[in-house]
């Protein structure tokens, strides 16, 4: 029997800063292993355990893949103090992407706070390579603080594919003179200052007190439920939906998500 | 081999010794044949720096005396540890001896599993011992126990061959009910007032609990040197990191939301997913429970 916790030894070809206390991490992909946006990752280190990490790379990496690491748990605080050629330990891909096909020929909507930016980032390399595919597309980021940004040096290749990308944050200094636009104050702001495109399909990642927020305005501008995505955030130990800690109404977040539509997740007790 | 034994004021699973010492007994030990299919704790992988090997250690062993109830069990367990390399491997090497001693205390048989013609098609065992007054008929389930049967010299048996878990009539009309009822409401006078106010969180329910299986995966590193061992151990959604994530987020943040949860489990998520109750209806939980909490009564309730 094939053992799905078998994790696969793989070495680390780079090591970045990415924001405060994030390093975005290139590793060796192991045989077979594609990205899709809003799957995830077991990464284990031996001796500090395995922990669920969402892939953010760009899916045309050949032999490789990324993923974005803040320094907040036992696993992250080892994998902080690793160098490139140090190995870990990966099984995956799991879980359900983003539907970018429902996006196809539609406007798009992504809404995303805080280390929310990385379940997206793979989504986003996709439309870029396929823009003609996609009619427009809009960003809204929420951040703390620019510090805090993920990505930054990113922003200018998305607005230059005429993805159009508003940043919002508790307090704008534009210390690092960004050129997209930037409000104060929390995403939802966005709503009333920018003009939302019609029929749209929405992305959303996020905590979940910016879902609560922001699925009332979504609501309030005429989005179906069904065309609303979010993805879940969840304890995990196996990853194969049995151990039961993601579970989440009858779903597994591991496995029947990360990703759901509103309409999937709207009436069950504790979702976000 | 282990056996149901009854010892003063308990009834317990313990080793065999003297074969010729174990009796059939119908009062269900309170802690489960589980523990012998779901370890508390067993050890999945050794590693050395970054090897990971897995390790099977699953020694052979025999169940003796499961009743009717506590075999529903053993069907659940089967069918969510389906894929797992661990289960997959001790089950061979397990010999499950069935009897079909029901305790006659509702308390001990929530549902009132009767111990009819067609109860036997549809659990699983090597081998099943009917107990009539002054004999014994044997079923086998398994080639491995018609092996044991014929080894030993016994070829009386009738072979019943396993049926799945569902009867021909359709779902379990008691499943579907539960089921709906828990999905399509939220009683905030049983979850918040009555029993998630008098939950202590001790999670004594999950140890009884012979379908309880959620678990853990935790590494211990050796003391010394660059080894260890990756390890998974019972897991309890009553306590309240069981659904902390980095940074120190819960999303079942209080004692109701926690054991709304297991309830939650049993008798919606497990059906949802394999069309049977996650709950075997032997009492143990609420024989087990300090505070006097009764799952027949919150079902009654619900």
């Amino acid at each position: 029997m094939k053992n799905q916790y078998q994790p696969q030894s793989v070495k680390i070809l780079k090591v970045e800063d990415e924001g405060s206390n994030s390093k975005l991490f290139t590793l060796d992909a192991p045989r077979g292993f594609s990205v899709r946006s809003g799957q995830f990752a077991e990464i284990s280190l031996p001796g500090y355990g395995e922990a669920p990490f969402c892939l953010c790379s760009d899916s045309s990496l050949k032999n490789k893949f990324q993923i974005c690491a803040r320094n907040v748990g036992t696993v992250t605080k080892a994998m902080h103090a690793l160098k490139v050629g140090d190995k870990v330990g990966v099984r995956g891909p799991y879980g359900r992407p983003f539907p970018l096909e429902l996006a196809k020929n539609r406007n798009l909507l992504i809404v995303v706070g805080g280390l929310g930016l990385e379940t997206v980032r793979t989504a986003i390399f996709e439309i870029i390579k396929n823009r003609d595919q996609y009619k427009k597309v809009q960003i809204f980021y929420g951040a703390r603080s620019e510090d805090d940004l993920l990505f930054k040096s990113e922003y200018d290749l998305w607005m230059k594919n005429d993805i159009d990308f508003h940043l919002c944050l508790d307090k704008p200094t534009n210390k690092f003179k960004l050129s997209c636009p930037i409000i104060q104050g929390l995403v939802t702001v966005l709503f009333e200052k920018t003009s939302l495109a019609e029929n749209p399909v929405a992305f959303l990642c996020g905590p979940p007190v910016m879902y609560k927020f922001v699925l009332k305005k979504l609501n309030k501008a005429g989005f179906l439920n069904e065309d609303i995505y979010l993805s879940l955030e969840r304890r995990m130990h196996c990853g194969v939906g049995v151990c039961n800690h993601c579970a989440v109404g009858s779903f597994f977040v591991c496995q029947d998500g990360p990703v759901f539509s509103w309409a999937e997740l709207k009436d069950i007790r504790g979702a976000i | 081999m282990w056996a149901p034994e009854k010892r003063p004021g308990e009834v317990v699973y313990a080793e065999v010794e003297d074969v010729r010492k174990v009796k059939l007994i119908s009062e269900p030990p309170l802690h489960s044949f589980k523990r012998f299919l779901v370890p508390s704790e067993e050890t999945l992988f050794e590693y050395k720096k970054d090897k990971m090997t897995e390790v099977k250690r699953a020694e052979k062993q025999v169940i003796f005396g499961i009743n009717p109830v506590d075999l529903k069990a053993v069907v659940m367990l089967n069918q969510i540890f389906e894929r797992d390399p661990w289960y997959q491997e001790r089950m061979r090497r397990t010999l499950i001896i069935g009897q079909s001693l029901i305790p006659e205390n509702v308390e001990q048989n929530l549902f009132q599993i009767k111990y009819e013609e067609d109860v036997l098609e549809h659990l699983q065992f090597d081998i099943f011992l009917e107990v009539q007054k002054n004999k014994y008929f044997v079923y086998t389930g398994s080639e491995e126990g018609q092996s044991v049967l014929e080894k030993f010299g016994y070829k009386n048996y009738e072979h019943i061959a396993y049926a799945g878990p569902i009867k021909e009539e359709g779902l379990d009309p008691m499943m579907v009910k539960y089921r709906d009822a828990l999905r399509k409401t939220y009683k905030k006078e049983i979850w918040e007032e009555d029993i998630g106010a008098r939950c202590i969180e001790c999670g004594k329910c999950t140890l009884v609990c012979p379908t309880c299986f959620c678990f853990d995966i935790k590494d211990q590193p050796d003391l010394v040197g660059e080894g260890g061992t990756r390890k998974r151990t019972w897991g309890a959604c009553f306590y309240n990191d069981f659904s902390e994530v980095g940074g120190g987020h819960k999303f079942l943040k209080t004692t109701a939301e926690r054991i709304h949860f297991w309830y939650y489990h049993k008798f919606v998520r497990i059906p949802d997913q394999i069309q049977i109750m996650g709950c075997v209806g032997c009492g143990r939980c609420a024989k087990a429970c300090p505070v006097g909490i009764n799952i027949f009564k919150v079902l009654a309730a619900l």
